[in-house]
């Protein structure tokens, strides 16, 4: 039964890597939690569901979908936060979730309790190797993370933004003495943690109903992931989500099923009481 | 025609404590002019204010005719204004080469898309930056740790990468603060002869903050002093070198 777990486990935990990552990436740009980024991946799902509903293909509703969120996620860099971000963190925080509310209550408006599915452009199935079965979800949704995953890291690594990137995750007073437009950079990286954010939320809409309340799941798995990881590890937000993904399977399969929905939140209470650096954290970068 | 760098009356206060009291200055392509005075009397500060660090409280800042002091530090780095600092400004994870490329990818803005697609002439571009930037660190004798992180390279080291990194893009303007601390009487000739060859043969305009007045007094085509934020004198070396008042004051000699 083991291997099943793993593999189930690995899938999901995919998706929470998926998640967290997006998260690390907005928090090492601007060292801001957003709170509200549970939401923008559930508002991903729905922008995909409203192209889809104009009639676009698939291969074209995501990728809208997905710049859609990149511009919220700029313009609430832009518009909302860079005017308070020298100020206590509790206001940016605060800020975060207050867009996250702002999101979940026009979903409400507009969809109220109703539960919907995106509808997969792939036929559901699954196939066997040995006493294994493998879904054709897990599969999309490994392959999926996969790429992105590999997108991310050449671009990261091998690409003059990427460059960019990490200097001013490193220094931003040295990032802007050589010119780098610093603000403009935060902006960028809440665009992209927003739409990777709705990536997952599109991945999760279709295997999972979508609810406008889908985020609050998004974003406590995402946390937890990150919090396992390590925060601001971009690499631990992998292993945090591909880790909690098992734990999930695993405990609820030999403890109990209600573990999994709580491993998440055992784990970031256990992590931080044990660990608060998590697996691949560095020292605490905290905004004063 | 504007100077390339001209100051104008200005002041930088920190609450009741002025930090730098009306200075005026003017520096012309290919000039090198050194900051002396002791320590507190607002030399740093005044870098500060040149490249954005800090508000000016009073005056103008001008860059070829335009008023800068209200621009942001990227702004003013965009504009071709380049600093160094006393300690830590490089990316400690980035390798050498990569502290130095960085420094010449400016306008993200305008390149976003170009890096993001790794379009042909973003590639190119790269490529010849890449080539160029080997070329210098080789000038300076870093050619062999130029794939080292900055994280483990000596206190002299890093001050060089810093400078091939200010230079690497050829700014009109340089502000170097005290370029010459923890390096070894070599490579202070080095650095001198460097410092020379970018004004003379590139016309960039350098503003340097140096304690090695032996470094001062061979590099510098004017010599401003500062005292309590103000400016006390300015002149050739020589003739700051022959004002007993001044050499008793700020440079320690009787």
């Amino acid at each position: 039964m083991l291997p099943q777990l793993l593999v189930s486990g690995v899938a999901n935990g995919m998706l929470y890597a998926l998640i967290a990552l997006s998260m690390t990436l907005v928090y090492r740009a601007t060292t801001v939690l957003n709170f509200g980024h549970g939401d923008m991946a559930m508002a991903g799902a729905y922008a995909g569901l409203v192209f889809l509903g104009f009639g676009l293909p698939f291969v074209v509703a995501v990728p809208l979908a997905l710049l859609l969120l990149f511009v919220l996620g700029f313009l609430v860099q832009r518009f909302l936060l860079r005017r308070i971000m020298q100020g206590p963190h509790l206001a940016l925080a605060t800020m975060a979730l207050a867009v996250g509310y702002a999101l979940r209550g026009v979903a409400r408006l507009r969809w109220g309790n109703q539960v919907l599915n995106l509808p997969r452009p792939y036929p559901a199935g699954a196939f066997s190797i040995g006493s294994v079965v493998i879904t054709t979800d897990a599969v999309v949704m490994c392959g999926s993370v996969l790429v992105l995953l590999g997108v991310l890291l050449l671009l990261f690594r091998a690409s003059p933004l990427g460059r960019t990137i990490r200097a001013v995750f490193q220094t931003e007073r040295g990032a802007a003495l050589v010119g780098i437009n610093v603000p403009l950079l935060h902006g960028m990286m809440w665009g992209a943690g927003a739409a990777l954010g709705a990536a997952g939320g599109i991945l999760l809409a279709m295997v999972v109903p979508l609810t406008p309340d889908m985020g609050e799941w998004v974003l406590v798995r995402g946390f937890a992931a990150m919090t396992l990881g390590g925060f601001g590890s971009l690499p631990g937000a992998v292993v945090g989500g591909v880790l909690l993904g098992v734990a999930e399977e695993v405990l609820g399969f030999y403890l109990n099923t209600v573990f999994i929905n709580i491993t998440a939140y055992v784990v970031t209470i256990l992590v931080l009481m044990v660990r608060p650096r998590g697996l691949f954290g560095r020292r605490a970068l905290i905004r004063v | 025609m504007a100077a390339l760098l001209e100051l104008s009356e200005v002041t930088v206060q920190f609450g009741g404590v002025v930090a730098v009291d009306r200075v005026s200055l003017t520096l012309d392509p290919g000039e090198i002019m050194a900051l002396i005075g002791p320590n507190g009397a607002g030399k740093t500060t005044l870098f500060n204010a040149i490249a954005g660090n800090v508000p000016v409280t009073g005056g103008k800042i001008c860059f070829r005719g335009r008023e800068i002091q209200n621009l942001p530090v990227h702004g003013i780095a965009g504009c071709g204004i380049r600093r160094t600092f006393q300690n830590g400004g490089l990316f400690p994870d980035l390798s050498v080469i990569e502290n130095v490329l960085v420094g010449l990818h400016t306008a993200v803005a305008s390149r976003f898309f170009g890096l993001v697609l790794g379009g042909v002439g973003a590639r190119r571009s790269e490529r010849e930056a890449t080539v160029r930037v080997r070329a210098l660190l080789d000038q300076v004798r870093l050619a062999a740790i130029a794939d080292r992180p900055a994280r483990g390279l000596s206190g002299g080291q890093q001050r060089m990468v810093e400078i091939v990194r200010a230079v690497a893009g050829l700014p009109p303007v340089l502000l170097l603060d005290e370029p010459a601390v923890g390096l070894a009487p070599p490579v202070r000739a080095e650095l001198a002869n460097l410092v020379r060859r970018l004004a003379r043969e590139n016309g960039i305009g350098v503003l340097l903050i140096e304690h090695a007045i032996e470094l001062v007094m061979r590099v510098a085509d004017r010599v401003i002093v500062l005292s309590e934020g103000s400016k006390v004198a300015d002149g050739a070396p020589e003739a700051v070198r022959a004002d007993h008042a001044v050499l008793e004051a700020y440079l320690g000699h009787g």
